[in-house]
């Protein structure tokens, strides 16, 4: 029996509270009432996810079961979540591997020969050939790889993107070609946050900046309250716009898979559980953790951490018809994530954790601890946002100024050029964003190598819009204070600094609430 | 009889400067300088159109440091003579009447900055063919005449220099100081018509980017030059410290990079495309080295204002095909194939010539040059005044002038 | 960039482990409660799971070397202790020559001197053979208390509030050793005795073993509750071993419970008094109930306090 989240009020029975910061974790005593807001247990995962995934694909919602689709002859693509799902890494075999081969089995027995298999990355870097293995399984892999059938979604490809149209908003529709003139295109997604899924797969996931340019802005993003509840995001509203001109175009197949919360190997188990309830097995591996995270040299806890990988339990796949699939999905999402919360409170208080979408197997350089932090764990939220307006926002993370040079080119020269200009999203949008998003060098290592689009900075930074316009503080705890306040931010040695200065905009006793995230919680705020 | 600082030939001191002079510097503008304070005689008037100068205030340029740290490559070993009083960049006061270089009447008081090179007139000797062309900065004549070989005042022996209480100029020297500029400025003047000289040098085509490596001095003349002078777009300039930066951009730099992000600064500034090398295995890169990134594409100008390997590499590394790359100061050895397989312009921009001090007058009245003197020093104060100049840009300074006249 | 192993090496000497360890520990057993119980946070105990409390494995204690260390313990430890605190007086023992093992010993309880003054009276083979029932929730709720003591009085635990018995003292009485119950289930606040609990009645009939009542006098005056040391002066105490019973046919646990609580009432008024008298009244059905008398709280804390009389005098019936 999963227990569901809950709110704790701490008190002086409390013991200190696990905040994740970075490649590490600290124990944190928090002032007394402070509210935690815990996720729910784990839900129990599928035990027979082959059979689930047969069940949803031989009876969707809103669609003639997937055998009746495929046809001998007829021109097949496959679209799959990229790496930046789910966070961490699942073990093997990856819940995308097993979907696939189903459908392959299926496609298969209809005889169908043209098929192609694509990492829907839009932006993101190119996944290597390990990588796509890893998703796929070594049958697939071997099966398409070395013919050029599975390969990355490349939206700098002049030649293979197809202009679809533009919605009655003027938004200009552009999506990968293979994609839009197959006869059938199945969409494999992991639904791992409430943000994802829906017609975020297929408008976004095999867009280009051409399409994205319309939601990913800064505009939108202030405007999408939040961009976990879908409903009530702009960015969202657009790609709907988009999936839904793009539905009159093109027969998608969506599959969506939920997960549950076990995002923690058992070695780590202590971390998923609520401290209170410790037993002295999780004590003692909890000091062991720490003190071999603190003698370990930077790589070694690097590789570690990156090495991760998590026990992900199945608890939901629905196919068929896209909207009406995301229904069943987010609510299988919310009955995993969502906490009741009443009530705004002064000071927002998050850990961010080492990993985040764009930087698996790479290192989370400052850029993406915010938009982690006031990104997506600020708009882990339903209803309103959990610090009032004008509150304040305490983040853990280190905040090192380390960037990969091989993923994350474009955000060194956005951390020393654009973000020393100004840290205004707008003011960055309107001076900056062309000039990175057609620079050749960007574009090039985006198409060759394994580098983010140049203007991926700039999206990142828009993420946490909607917090910089709303919060009025943001306070680091143990962060690298020169690249904190390259950011336009401030950084604290401890909790107490951090509320000490942030008591100019929330006075000396300020309600406080730490959300307790990873793992993965939304946060309902009545 | 007068207080100068002599640099005189000292065979071990010339031989630890050489050899530890990389490593250890301190040592050098310290106890193993091979300079000394002396009293000695004021340097005399020997010929017509000479007159007598007390300078003022007296820079120490980066060439003088890298005299007395050995630095300074053998090259120029033949135009100096020795011993001699060091110090180029004066401004002082005349004690005699004489005439500036215009042949304008110049009573003695005036206050005069002084263009160092020792051309032919100077040394009264027919006009070399450089010299009948107006660029006295390249004369063929600077070891001959009727005063001792050395290229500038402050490397000859019968001139005396600016770190001394008294110096001997010529006619063809002198430039007045108008009265609203005050000394600090004033002996600002050298450098900056230096400065002038390299923005000339430069050719920066219109609207086109400029890298100018480094922010001491003479890095910060040149961006201003270069700003007030020149078409140029985009300047950027690689700062190591914290306080050049600012005055980098109160000189008119577009961006400014620290020295490991130079490479990167330039790119993203030209849309250039950067290429690097795959890495080798620690070990062996130790070994190997020299396989560094490099820019296709890049700066129409690149301005080495440094002097040492590093620098010039960057900005051989990241000049476009074709541009131009200026030697400002004296260069270290570097890798040249980018100027062989880029078709590099390499060209070099020594002292100044024409009008470069009156140009330079001007630019001295109006920058924002206040603070820029960041250190005096009497010259019995010699060590500490060194070794300020030494390390003036962890010490956010850009120019360390010795006093001469005071004796606090 | 300094190798793995001079970053491991810097961070050993230089101390830092050793720091951020005892930092860290310092943290854990604050927060944890190292020692005590732990703590659930107010707002977090809705959500917390009923408690299922694994019984606290005393096998350990009844191995032969336990007991051989134990027997040590006893002999050389807590028998002086117990007499440099207080003056024991010791009667019917000779009940035990009749019976051979196990049996369970049943007795008033007053305070913490009772399990040590009953361990110390037992002749060494009844002692070394003995085992004593004692609360879960108290003795069992942390580690060192728990196993302190099992180890030096061979306790084992079981759950007073809850109505079944747990199922080791069965046990243990079916392995040979004899059980000391005390069937108040807790100390008496005011050194009269309350009703007996029917567990240990239900014990004996179960497992078939005669029960020994035990009265015990003198020692709420010792050390009463909230003492952790007798009172000054060794005050005596008196242990009186009374006649074994056991159930009869066709008689429940109540009836024979109420059995063994007037025979323990007889053993402490025969102490008070004599054999003779203390008989006398029983059979009139005036033995003075150790029940608490109706009266005010400090009576009856002072009468308990009153320090037993102790007879020296020889006497025929004893």
């Amino acid at each position: 029996m999963s227990r569901p989240g809950f709110v704790l009020e701490v008190d002086d029975r409390t013991p200190p509270l696990v905040v994740h910061e970075g490649e590490g974790f600290r124990l944190e005593t928090f002032p007394r009432g402070t509210r935690v807001v815990y996720p729910p247990e784990s839900l129990p995962g599928i035990r027979d996810a082959d059979g689930a995934i047969r069940r949803a694909l031989l009876e969707p919602t809103n669609s003639e079961p997937l055998p009746v689709l495929l046809t001998a002859g007829m021109r097949l693509t496959i679209a799959f979540d990229d790496i930046s799902l789910p966070l961490p890494p699942m073990v093997k075999p990856d819940i995308r591997q097993r979907i696939i081969e189903q459908v392959l089995t299926m496609a298969a027995a209809a005889g169908v020969d043209d098929v192609e298999i694509i990492s829907a990355n839009a932006l993101h870097r190119r996944l290597t050939a390990a990588e796509l293995k890893d998703i796929v399984g070594e049958r697939v892999f071997r099966s398409f790889f070395p013919q050029g059938a599975l390969y990355n979604h490349d939206a700098e490809d002049p030649d293979g993107m197809l202009f679809i149209g533009e919605t009655d908003r003027g938004e200009v529709v552009e999506i990968n070609k293979r994609a839009a003139e197959s006869d059938l295109l199945v969409y494999v997604n992991v639904n791992l946050v409430a943000m994802d899924g829906g017609h975020k797969s297929v408008p976004i996931g095999l867009a280009g900046y051409k399409s994205l340019r319309h939601h990913h802005n800064s505009q939108t993003m202030v405007n999408s309250r939040s961009f976990m509840d879908h409903t009530k995001s702009a960015m969202h509203h657009s790609a709907w716009r988009m999936g839904k001109l793009l539905a009159d175009h093109l027969k998608i197949f969506t599959i969506e898979t939920t997960l549950n919360n076990d995002v923690f190997p058992d070695s780590y188990g202590f971390l998923m559980k609520r401290e209170w309830e410790w037993g002295v097995r999780d004590q003692a591996s909890m000091l062991a953790a720490r003190r071999g995270l603190a003698i370990a040299p930077k790589s070694v806890r690097h590789n570690l951490y990156q090495g991760m990988r998590a026990p992900y339990g199945l608890t939901g796949i629905n196919a068929g018809e896209t909207e009406a699939v995301h229904e069943l999905t987010v609510a299988k999402v919310h009955q995993q994530q969502m906490v009741e919360v009443q009530g705004q409170s002064d000071v927002l208080v998050m850990g961010v954790p080492y990993v985040g979408p764009y930087n698996v197997n790479s290192t989370m350089n400052p850029i993406l601890a915010t938009c982690m932090g006031l990104g997506y764990y600020f708009n882990s939220y339903r209803g309103q946002p959990v610090v009032r307006k004008g509150g304040a926002v305490i983040l853990y993370h280190p905040v090192e100024p380390d960037f990969n040079q091989l993923h994350h080119p474009s955000y060194v020269d956005f951390f020393e050029e654009v973000l020393s200009t100004s840290t205004d999203p707008a003011v960055i949008e309107a001076k900056f964003e062309q000039q990175y998003a057609t620079d050749p060098w960007y574009i090039h290592l985006y198409r060759t190598s394994h580098a983010y689009h140049g203007v991926h900075p700039f999206y990142m930074w828009y993420w946490a819009a909607h917090a910089m316009d709303h919060v009025g503080d943001v306070v680091w705890v143990g962060a690298d204070r020169k690249a904190v306040e390259r950011m336009g931010f401030r950084a604290a040695s401890s909790l107490q600094d951090a509320l000490e200065m942030v008591s100019g905009t929330v006075g000396r006793s300020p309600s406080i609430t730490y959300l307790h995230n990873p793992p993965h919680l939304i946060a309902d705020v009545r | 009889m007068m207080l100068a600082l002599e640099l005189f030939r000292s065979i071990p001191r010339y031989a630890a400067a050489r050899t530890l002079g990389s490593r250890m510097p301190g040592l050098l503008v310290g106890p193993m300088a091979p300079v000394r304070l002396v009293t000695r005689d004021e340097p005399p008037v020997r010929h017509d159109g000479w007159a007598r100068v007390r300078p003022l205030l007296s820079g120490i340029c980066g060439s003088d440091l890298g005299v007395v740290t050995g630095s300074t490559s053998l090259y120029f070993s033949a135009l100096v003579s020795m011993p001699f009083v060091p110090g180029h960049e004066v401004v002082g006061e005349l004690l005699d009447d004489a005439t500036d270089h215009s042949g304008a009447p110049l009573p003695r008081g005036t206050r005069v900055v002084i263009d160092p090179v020792l051309a032919c007139a100077a040394r009264g000797l027919a006009p070399c063919p450089s010299c009948a062309s107006g660029r006295t900065n390249l004369c063929n004549h600077v070891t001959v005449g009727h005063v001792s070989p050395g290229l500038q005042t402050g490397f000859c022996r019968d001139t005396g220099g600016g770190w001394g209480e008294q110096l001997v100029a010529h006619s063809s020297q002198l430039h007045p100081v108008p009265d609203d500029l005050s000394d600090e400025r004033a002996v600002l003047v050298e450098p900056i018509a230096c400065a002038v000289q390299l923005a000339r040098r430069a050719q920066v085509p219109s609207g086109g980017s400029v890298l100018v490596s480094g922010a001491g001095a003479v890095g910060l003349f040149a961006t201003l030059a270069l700003r007030e002078l020149t078409v140029a777009g985009r300047i950027t300039v690689i700062a190591k410290h914290g306080r050049q930066a600012d005055l980098a951009r109160s000189f008119g730099a577009t961006d400014v990079a620290s020295p490991d992000e130079a490479m990167r600064a330039v790119r993203r500034a030209t849309r250039a495309l950067r290429v690097a090398p795959a890495p080798l295995p620690g070990p062996a890169a130790r070994i190997v080295g020299g396989a560094g990134e490099m820019l296709l594409g890049g700066v129409d100008v690149g301005v080495d204002a440094v002097g040492s390997t590093g620098s010039l590499d960057t900005v051989l590394r990241s000049t476009r095909a074709g541009g131009r790359v200026v030697l400002s100061g004296m260069p270290a050895s570097a890798d040249l194939s980018p100027a062989w397989f880029r078709e590099l312009e390499v060209a070099g921009t020594y002292a100044s010539s024409g009008d470069a001090f009156e140009v330079a007058t001007g630019l001295a009245r109006l920058a924002p040059l206040d603070g820029v003197v960041g250190g005096r020093y009497p010259l019995h104060r010699w060590r500490e005044a060194l070794d300020h100049a030494h390390s003036a840009g962890r010490l956010g300074t850009v120019k360390v002038c010795f006093d001469v006249r005071s004796r606090a | 960039m300094t190798s793995p192993v001079v970053h491991v090496a810097k961070h050993v000497l230089s101390g830092a482990l050793l720091r951020g360890a005892r930092q860290d520990v310092r943290t854990v057993a604050r927060g944890w409660r190292w020692g005590r119980r732990s703590m659930v946070p107010r707002s977090a105990e809705p959500y917390v799971p009923a408690q299922t409390t694994e019984p606290f494995p005393t096998a350990w204690a009844r191995t032969p070397v336990a007991t051989v260390v134990r027997d040590g313990l006893q002999r050389f430890g807590l028998r002086p202790l117990m007499h440099s605190g207080i003056t024991p007086t010791v009667r019917g023992l000779d009940v035990l020559d009749q019976l051979v093992g196990p049996v369970v010993f049943v007795a008033n309880h007053t305070s913490h001197l009772d399990t040590p003054l009953i361990l110390c009276s037992l002749p060494d083979t009844w002692r070394r053979k003995t085992a004593v029932a004692a609360a879960a929730d108290y003795f069992f709720d942390t580690w060192w208390r728990a196993t302190s003591s099992a180890m030096v009085f061979n306790t084992f635990p079981i759950e007073r509030r809850s109505g079944s018995m747990s199922a080791t003292p069965g046990d243990l009485l079916a392995d040979g050793w004899n059980v000391v119950v005390f069937p108040e289930g807790t100390r008496s606040p005011d050194g009269w005795t309350r009703r007996f609990k029917p567990g240990a009645a239900f014990l004996s009939q179960t497992q078939q073993v005669p029960v020994v009542p035990v009265g015990i006098r003198g020692s709420f005056a010792a050390m009463p509750r909230g003492r952790g040391w007798p009172v000054p002066g060794r005050p005596a105490v008196t242990v009186r071993f009374g006649e074994p019973l056991l159930p009869l046919v066709g008689e429940g646990p109540r009836e024979f419970g109420a059995r063994i609580e007037n025979a323990v009432a007889l053993l402490v008024d025969e102490d008070a008094t004599t054999w003779w008298d203390a008989t006398r009244r029983a059979a009139r059905g005036q033995t003075p109930a150790m029940s608490a008398p109706d009266t005010a709280q400090w009576r009856r804390v002072w009468d308990q306090t009153r320090p037993p009389v102790v007879r020296t005098t020889r006497r025929i019936w004893r």
